[in-house]
């Protein structure tokens, strides 16, 4: 018997392997809501804490638990509930209390703000296996800049300290934006203050659901990515650098990651996609059970079209980042190559061969 | 118990999350004797049901059992 802690990534990615030879649906994502009280100009969901046509399309508390059995059914032992922020749902705790019943590893989502002492006192009852949320900086101001809400800082900090308070599993991460940049390391330092793991993620995508988005105005610039990657003071997106690594085992495939062949993610109204970043194919669990609605996603991976010859034939391939769901959010298609992403493929490899001695 | 892609798991629920911060795979042997133990048995019966099921002898199953049965009752697994 060996006991090893949940975030032992290895054992982790051990098990994510065998489930995924038998394409074991094992990792599962439940996003309670689209809405968020913080009104970031990044966000890749965005969508107002009081839009009422966004609110009357989530799932009942009811519907979740519906779904959450029928997925632990079929295999599911890890769910994240993430948003938008899940907190504003007032039935959170209807849903949330029945899961931590079911043997499952819980992750929860949120910017914290709306975690008060009694909310943190009711997770810790049964708490999740780690909450994590996400430091938008390390002043007021420049929090409050990217969130486009008053006061909102205070009341992360609050949060951060209930759930400290209560004992519940927390980690801090970041969402690195042009205006929070020069705080990272002081976000990292309130991380180490309040004894908790921090991680930052800086590869900002357009909205998923193709509607404007305000990220050019937000996203580092691909020379600032690569000098800020090679710096070693953040931890890159682990979904999206799982498929960096392992894209090159593969030309034609399309999805080298996990979705689909492990994990789903089940949004606000109840379709199900291969991952957070895709809105298709959009299949409805509820409608026609879970099983099938996982052999649709399964199906829609292992059938999409390989990317573009100018991807597949690129010199840069083993250092880009591009996958299905960010051609899909910044070309419409699966297929296509990225611009950002090309330029960060090409300064990836000018800076990691030249320094092997490689580069001309 | 749960499953993912055939290792055996046990997972914490409820506030010993916190204590736990971790997950447990099963062996074969400690898998046989977590079934066993959705009734009440005494150690020499979940022994004699591992001794016969892996085909080693009694003692030595004794002593796997035992070493098993106290792990989980450091981590509270078990209600009686």
């Amino acid at each position: 018997m060996t006991a090893l802690p949940t975030d032992y990534s290895s054992l982790i990615r051990e098990l994510q392997h065998r489930a995924a030879l038998i394409r074991q649906p094992v990792s599962g994502v439940f996003e309670l809501t689209e809405r968020c009280n913080l009104s970031c100009q990044m966000c890749y969901v965005r969508h107002s804490a009081r839009d009422l046509a966004q609110r009357a399309k989530e799932l009942s508390a009811a519907e979740w638990l519906r779904l959450a059995h029928d997925a632990a059914d079929n295999g599911m032992v890890f769910l994240l509930l993430t948003g938008g922020e899940v907190f504003l749902r007032p039935d959170f705790f209807e849903i949330y209390t029945p899961l931590t019943r079911m043997g499952l590893i819980l992750t929860i989502f949120t910017n914290g703000t709306l975690i008060t002492d009694k909310i943190a006192q009711r997770l810790a009852e049964a708490p999740p296996s780690l909450t994590e949320i996400t430091l938008y900086g390390a002043t007021a101001a420049t929090y409050e800049t990217v969130t486009g809400l008053a006061g909102s800082y205070a009341r992360c900090c609050a949060g951060i300290e209930a759930l400290l308070k209560h004992r519940v599993p927390l980690g801090l991460k970041t969402t690195i934006t042009r205006h929070n940049v020069g705080e990272l390391e002081a976000m990292q330092q309130m991380a180490r203050n309040w004894g908790v793991s921090f991680a930052g993620a800086w590869m900002l995508s357009k909205r998923r659901d193709g509607n404007h988005s305000e990220v050019e105005d937000c996203r580092l610039s691909a020379q600032e990515c690569v000098s800020l990657e090679a710096t070693d003071r953040i931890s890159a997106d682990e979904w999206v650098e799982t498929a960096f690594r392992d894209s090159s085992l593969n030309k034609d495939s399309n999805f080298n990651c996990q979705a689909g062949k492990t994990a789903f993610v089940i949004n606000s109204s109840g379709e199900m996609n291969p991952c957070l970043s895709l809105s298709q194919p959009a299949v409805r669990p509820l409608d026609i059970g879970f099983r099938a609605a996982w052999e649709g996603v399964q199906r829609f991976v292992g059938d999409a079209p390989p990317p573009v010859s100018t991807c597949r034939t690129c010199d840069t391939r083993s250092y880009c980042p591009r996958c299905p769901a960010w051609s899909a959010m910044e070309t419409g298609t699966l297929t296509e190559a990225a611009p950002y992403l090309c330029d960060i493929a090409r300064l990836r490899k000018e800076h990691y061969e030249g320094m092997q001695g490689l580069a001309p | 118990m749960q499953n993912v892609g055939g290792e055996s798991l046990l997972v914490p629920i409820g506030a010993r999350v916190v204590d736990v911060n971790g997950i447990i795979v099963l062996n074969d042997t400690a898998r046989c004797v977590w079934e066993l133990l959705a009734q009440e048995r005494s150690v020499d019966e979940l022994a004699s049901a591992v001794a016969e099921k892996f085909d080693v002898d009694f003692a030595n199953a004794r002593v796997d059992v035992q070493t098993f049965l106290d792990e989980i009752a450091h981590l509270q697994a078990l209600q009686s």
